[in-house]
């Protein structure tokens, strides 16, 4: 692993010197980003904070004679409310003033590297694909980043190889090569348990205790990495790109349960293996604009590389059987599923916006039978030169089983308000209300209604 | 000295009517594909904008961009200026293309024909406005009258997606270039009026200086170009999605 990543660094440092010493500097290092504190309120009694973030985003980039590019963003953050349980967390500020340092993307970019159509990225970088709006299910790269889960389509950077290679102005095939895995990020503060399925039992068994373990896999090039091509091409007035990748789920499955009886009553604890299974990915979509409403598609195959299955090792309730006792329920076929989304946008003379989409499948549901099916619009008007922007009508409408749909639905509703107060500065108020029965993430959002508020300065 | 005064009268109405009967026998389209010549002559050109928005209250806000364009329908607008814009860029292509690049996401998007109704970045501009396209592929020009110095035109859409009635254009009889023009929304209102200040650079004529108000708002654009360069043999590959993201 530490060998990938050294041979990875060298060749950055090798390519980036040989291309950059030879080219005379021709702008200073830059130095913009922005600061935004993002807070939000429950509305239920008693009115918990659900988040507080203060982030100060430094980017930095420097281009050495249009020739190669160095870009970096680092979030510095004060994240949560202090968890303070003891005396002794007093002296500890980081416990006191949590906060977390994170490098979102740190990679050279040569254009134009041995031939004048191939571009090179090496380091730490987003990745992404895909044509519709902020739901990609060809975006697969990258781990997804669903620290919040109202940021939707927010990824982190992954240490990546990444050449395009431009075939002429229209065509272009890329190659994405990403050495080591790296899991998504769950949801923490009041979205904490959103993802979490819950484990279902056996009839007569209450859950009592709870541990896991995480199997990652292996770190070397066979069992780590990630691979994705994609050939991108313009025709007809449309864009559409062709792509695949190879490469693990991002959220881990339970594989294999040990479950142990703690008392006479059906108490048990359970202790889960957790792991990623490998999976292709065949992805298409396209965009274009017809008779002025923007469209959008896009879709992605998805094949697990073996059929997932969890076992649950009941062996402890038998300690006189010769062999270990488990039960075996399949999580996944080895079939393919398909996620898809189809969008389309206007924008009115008045200066109104309508943006609508239809996604098949969201980023944490996998296996044909378990992809609801989301409904999205936003409405937008500007004011003022578009320094005010209302969007009365923004959220969705989820159904995630059709044949009954009063039990398994989901409604969100987003109004939202923003305000350029000055050229730098934009405040944005909103709330978000949720409602519904099921099993979808939205219906389980119900309860968290919240009132929120940002403001971001760039500079 | 009265013999003196009457052959300059007689001069005067002579040239008066010779000038009349040339306009006259210029037709209008021909007139507007002169304007056209005239803007749209060189091969390639790159410079920088400053925009200068000036509210009804006369509050200023500035933004700065680089432009760059080849021929008549490719151009690539990126805004440096402020913070929280720039990189921001739009490519604009044939055939009513259209990519939006936003830094933030590192995504290039596609966006739809319908924004050339929208007004670009907060200006008084439409995107319609920016587009570069030759007018006379966009209107059909009628004759209104001619003065001494200019001719005047009634331009008429030839989509009926345009969010303009009508534009009347005055046009510099003597170089061709547009001084002034006034845009008629659907209804017949004048909405917008825009003044046009031209510089000869090289053998070109550049539009320096263009100052849109929208009359029913009272709010007002300054566009002012400057270190226009011309015919530095861009090429196509200037204007691709490759380099709207570098």
């Amino acid at each position: 692993m530490k060998r990938v990543n050294l041979i990875l660094t060298l060749v950055a440092l090798f390519l980036f010197s040989a291309k950059t010493t030879m080219a005379q500097n021709n702008s200073n290092l830059k130095l913009s980003g922005y600061l935004q504190t993002d807070q939000r309120l429950l509305l239920q009694s008693p009115n918990d904070w659900a988040w507080n973030e203060n982030r100060l985003s430094l980017q930095l980039n420097k281009k050495f004679a249009g020739r190669a590019k160095f870009h970096s963003e680092v979030w510095l953050r004060n994240m949560g409310i202090p968890n303070i349980s003891s005396s002794t967390d007093l002296f500890n500020k980081g416990i006191i003033d949590p906060w977390n340092l994170e490098i979102r993307e740190a990679y050279v970019q040569l254009f134009g590297f041995l031939t004048k159509n191939l571009d090179v990225k090496i380091g730490r970088q987003r990745i992404a694909w895909g044509t519709a709006d902020k739901f990609n299910p060809t975006d697969n790269l990258n781990p997804y980043d669903l620290e919040d889960v109202l940021d939707f389509g927010r990824h982190r950077g992954s240490d990546a190889l990444n050449m395009i290679y431009y075939l002429n102005s229209d065509f272009s095939l890329q190659g994405v090569f990403i050495p080591f895995f790296q899991p998504d990020n769950l949801p923490v503060g009041v979205f904490a348990n959103i993802l979490n399925q819950g484990i279902k039992l056996p009839p007569g068994m209450i859950l009592k205790g709870y541990k896991d373990h995480v199997n990652l896999p292996r770190y070397n090039f066979a069992k780590s990495s990630t691979v994705g091509i994609k050939l991108r091409g313009f025709a007809a007035g449309f864009n559409f790109s062709l792509s695949y990748v190879w490469g693990r789920n991002g959220l881990p499955v339970s594989t294999y349960n040990t479950i142990v009886p703690v008392d006479t009553l059906g108490g048990v604890s359970v202790t889960s293996q957790l792991s990623f299974y490998r999976r292709h990915i065949f992805g298409a979509d396209m965009a274009g604009s017809i008779e002025g409403v923007g469209v959008w598609a896009e879709a992605a195959a998805f094949l697990p590389a073996h059929e997932v299955v969890m076992t649950n090792d009941l062996s402890a309730f038998y300690p006189e059987f010769p062999v270990p006792v488990t039960q075996k329920t399949r999580l996944l076929a080895k079939k393919i599923y398909v996620k898809y989304v189809l969008g389309a946008d206007y924008n009115f003379a008045n200066g109104a916006y309508v943006n609508v989409q239809f996604l098949h499948g969201f980023m944490n549901e996998a296996g044909k039978g378990n992809l609801n099916d989301y409904f999205f619009v936003r409405v937008e008007k500007g004011f003022f030169y578009g320094k005010l922007r209302l969007s009365p009508l923004s959220g969705g409408f989820v159904v995630s089983n059709w044949k009954d749909i009063r039990h398994n639905y989901a409604l969100v509703y987003v109004p939202q308000l923003s305000c350029q107060a000055t050229d730098n500065t934009e405040i944005t108020l909103s709330a978000a209300i949720f409602g519904g029965k099921g099993e979808s993430i939205f219906a389980r959002l119900k309860g968290y209604n919240m009132i929120m508020l940002k403001m971001k300065y760039s500079f | 000295m009265k013999k003196v005064k009457f052959q300059f009268l007689m001069l005067s109405v002579f040239i008066l009517l010779g000038s009349i009967a040339t306009a006259k026998a210029q037709d209008a389209n021909a007139i507007l594909k002169k304007m056209d010549d005239v803007m749209y002559s060189f091969k390639d050109m790159t410079g920088n904008n400053k925009i200068v928005l000036i509210d009804k209250n006369g509050k200023e806000n500035v933004r700065d961009a680089t432009i760059s364009q080849k021929g008549t329908d490719k151009r690539l607008f990126r805004f440096t200026k402020p913070a929280s814009q720039a990189g921001i860029s739009v490519l604009s292509l044939p055939n009513d293309v259209m990519y939006l690049y936003m830094p933030a996401f590192d995504k290039v998007r596609r966006i739809s024909s319908s924004v050339k109704n929208q007004k670009f970045a907060g200006t008084d501009f439409s995107y319609d406005d920016m587009e570069s396209k030759l007018y006379t592929k966009k209107y059909s020009a009628k004759m209104l009258k001619t003065t001494d110095k200019v001719f005047i035109l009634e331009l008429k859409p030839l989509s009926k997606r345009s969010a303009y009635s009508k534009i009347i254009c005055s046009i510099d009889k003597q170089n061709y270039y547009p001084v002034k023009m006034e845009y008629y929304d659907k209804g017949n209102r004048k909405i917008k009026v825009a003044d046009y200040t031209f510089t000869k650079i090289g053998k070109y004529w550049n539009t320096s200086k263009i100052v849109m108000k929208d009359v029913k708002r009272n709010h007002t654009t300054i566009m002012i170009m400057s270190d226009v360069k011309y015919d530095q043999g861009l090429s196509d590959e200037d204007f691709t999605v490759r380099k709207l993201k570098e």
